[in-house]
């Protein structure tokens, strides 16, 4: 590959810009997005740097033009990529609920201000059966191999796929290679349009509901859809991802995922040293959500502390899956840097220590989140 | 608290890992000084991050910068809890050190500018240097914060002069180029100024 270095040495980059070159090297030939930070500056490093890998990114004049221009560029056969923080994406919803629909594979890098975007990730906010494919790394080197899979898995199944990055990921710099993953070959795409006017017929049409042309009929609407549905059932059950550690004999299983699963897993690993019984569970990929794993992880566990930086958003899978849902409680909350694009205090070891400490012991731990405040008023 | 501590630091197997936080005001490089230790340091082949911290002034804002370095992999998070090292270059802005810096840890105070109150530095082993005198006798006035990240590199031995040049040299954008060499002379006459000061501190 031209953007490896001769050495293959460690290369100091800055987050976006290692995702980017990881998008690069995983085939990635057309990006569309709008600034706003955390993204921006992927956005800028893609702009940087496709031309010279012979594709396109465009600063489009909204997300909405962004995702869309993404969208048409899959449907002609490229690999494509739009962006944006959560804010940027909830614009973004009718066109990736229709990539779901019609079957385009498509790859959206939500880097996020905190983890507020969770239902938006793993729910979706457009019409119709579909989820939407999310991985959440834990740091940059992860977030450069999810990038990859992340391409892999959206022309493999045709379905969109979602980054779940954070500011951390976006602007820390370290010393990273970019590798190209070893993924399995997939078939060519029969299925793109290829600007043709007699032959194959895609030129013009990949979707009105199914129902296809008077000469070639379609499956119609009723059995596409359930054709989508089924796909996203196979999707769940072959793509769940994650991580767990020191569980077996755990009497508390603490739940996290992203950037601040790796605050967590720093505290469990200082409290097992200490010789506290406690392991970590966290969810690689937030949709398909591994429940049968977290209930296995959780089945001797006393406490089951989920910390995620939001107002309790990823503990409605946590409860669904855990072996025991009564012991099942918040320890994280809405925390958010005074600029607005970042965590507040909450994301660091000193706290997570105290709150895990407190959740252990099942004493009330200090500033109650305002949603525990109104449960206990009700 | 301070058990929990112990008990970490205890786990000697682990390999080193040197953090170091910078704290300064916008303007004065505390950005570019850390993007250049941890370039440098990955120039050497050392495993580096770098987690800037800074608000949307361009100048006279809080920024600061923390840098982590290590021979393996390292375990650091982005948000570092506690380091072995900070550099103060402001007194309007001392940011995160004071509840960040290990007791016994490696404090750099730029006394051009800061005063260091003998109690409040009482438990850090603390080596003032007039950085910015320093860089103006070098002909380079803007280039104090490389006369202080030169001598920490000096007095820790984390990575040598040359691998901080060529950082220096690699970060500086091309319509700066003309500071490349003012820039150079800053970062040695620091790092001889820190190897100076070996001697005076116990190993970290």
């Amino acid at each position: 590959m031209s953007d490896h270095p001769p050495d293959a040495g460690l290369e100091l980059l800055e987050g976006s810009t290692a995702i980017a070159r990881s998008a690069i090297t995983a085939g990635c030939r057309f990006f569309a997005g709008y600034p706003m930070s955390p993204f921006t500056s992927l956005l800028e490093s893609m702009a940087r740097l496709l031309p010279d890998s012979g594709g396109v990114c465009i600063n489009a004049e909204s997300e909405i033009e962004g995702v869309n221009m993404a969208l048409g560029a899959s449907a002609a056969g490229a690999r494509a990529a739009t962006g944006s923080c959560g804010q940027g994406i909830a614009l973004m919803q009718e066109a990736i609920a229709e990539t779901a629909l019609n079957e385009t594979p498509l790859v959206i890098f939500n880097m996020a201000r905190n983890q507020q975007d969770y239902f938006q990730c793993t729910r979706g906010g457009g019409w119709g059966d579909y989820r939407t494919l999310t991985l959440a790394p834990k740091d940059i080197p992860e977030a450069v191999k999810h990038t990859q899979l992340l391409f892999h898995l959206a022309d493999a199944y045709r379905i969109p796929t979602i980054l779940y990055g954070d500011p951390l990921i976006a602007q820390t710099r370290i010393g990273v290679r970019i590798e190209r993953l070893d993924l399995p070959q997939l078939p060519a795409k029969d299925w793109a349009l290829d600007g043709s006017r007699g032959g194959t017929g895609h030129s013009r049409q990949v979707w009105t509901w199914a129902m296809g042309k008077t000469t070639e009929p379609g499956p119609g609407p009723d059995r596409h859809w359930q054709a989508i549905a089924e796909k996203f059932e196979r999707v769940a059950a072959a793509e769940q991802r994650y991580e767990s550690f020191r569980v077996a004999d755990a009497d508390t299983v603490v739940v996290a995922f992203g950037s601040a699963a790796k605050f967590t897993a720093h505290v469990v690993e200082e409290l097992r040293a200490g010789g506290y019984r406690i392991g970590h569970f966290r969810p690689v990929t937030l949709w398909p959500f591994p429940g049968e794993a977290l209930a296995r992880a959780t089945a001797g566990a006393r406490n089951v502390l989920v910390f995620e930086l939001n107002a309790g958003q990823m503990i409605d899978d946590v409860r669904q899956h855990a072996a025991d849902r009564s012991a099942v409680r918040a320890i994280g909350g809405v925390s958010i840097h005074e600029s607005g694009l970042s965590y507040g205090p909450l994301l660091d070891v000193p706290v997570i220590r105290e709150r895990i400490l407190a959740g252990m012991s099942g004493e009330p731990r200090t500033g109650t989140p305002v949603h525990d405040l109104a449960r206990s008023l009700l | 608290m301070a058990s929990l501590w112990s008990l970490t630091d205890g786990q000697s197997s682990a390999p080193v890992e040197h953090e170091v936080l910078i704290a300064g005001i916008g303007g004065q490089g505390i950005q570019l000084v850390g993007k250049t230790l941890a370039l440098a340091a990955t120039l050497a082949g050392q495993h580096a991050m770098l987690a800037p911290d800074y608000g949307g002034e361009m100048r006279g804002g809080p920024s600061q910068s923390t840098v982590v370095v290590g021979e393996a992999p390292l375990r650091a998070l982005p948000i570092v809890a506690a380091v072995g090292a900070a550099i103060v270059m402001h007194d309007r802005f001392t940011g995160t050190v004071p509840e960040r810096l290990r007791p016994g840890g490696l404090l750099l105070v730029n006394s051009s500018i800061v005063v260091a109150d003998p109690e409040t530095v009482g438990p850090y082993t603390c080596i003032e240097l007039a950085v910015i005198e320093i860089a103006q006798e070098l002909g380079a006035p803007a280039a104090a914060g490389l006369v202080m990240i030169g001598a920490f590199a000096g007095l820790t031995g984390v990575v040598q002069a040359e691998r901080l040049v060529d950082a220096m040299r690699t970060l500086l954008p091309p319509y700066r180029q003309q500071h490349a060499a003012a820039n150079a002379r800053a970062l040695e006459a620091g790092w001889a100024t820190g190897a100076e000061q070996r001697m005076t501190v116990a190993p970290t």
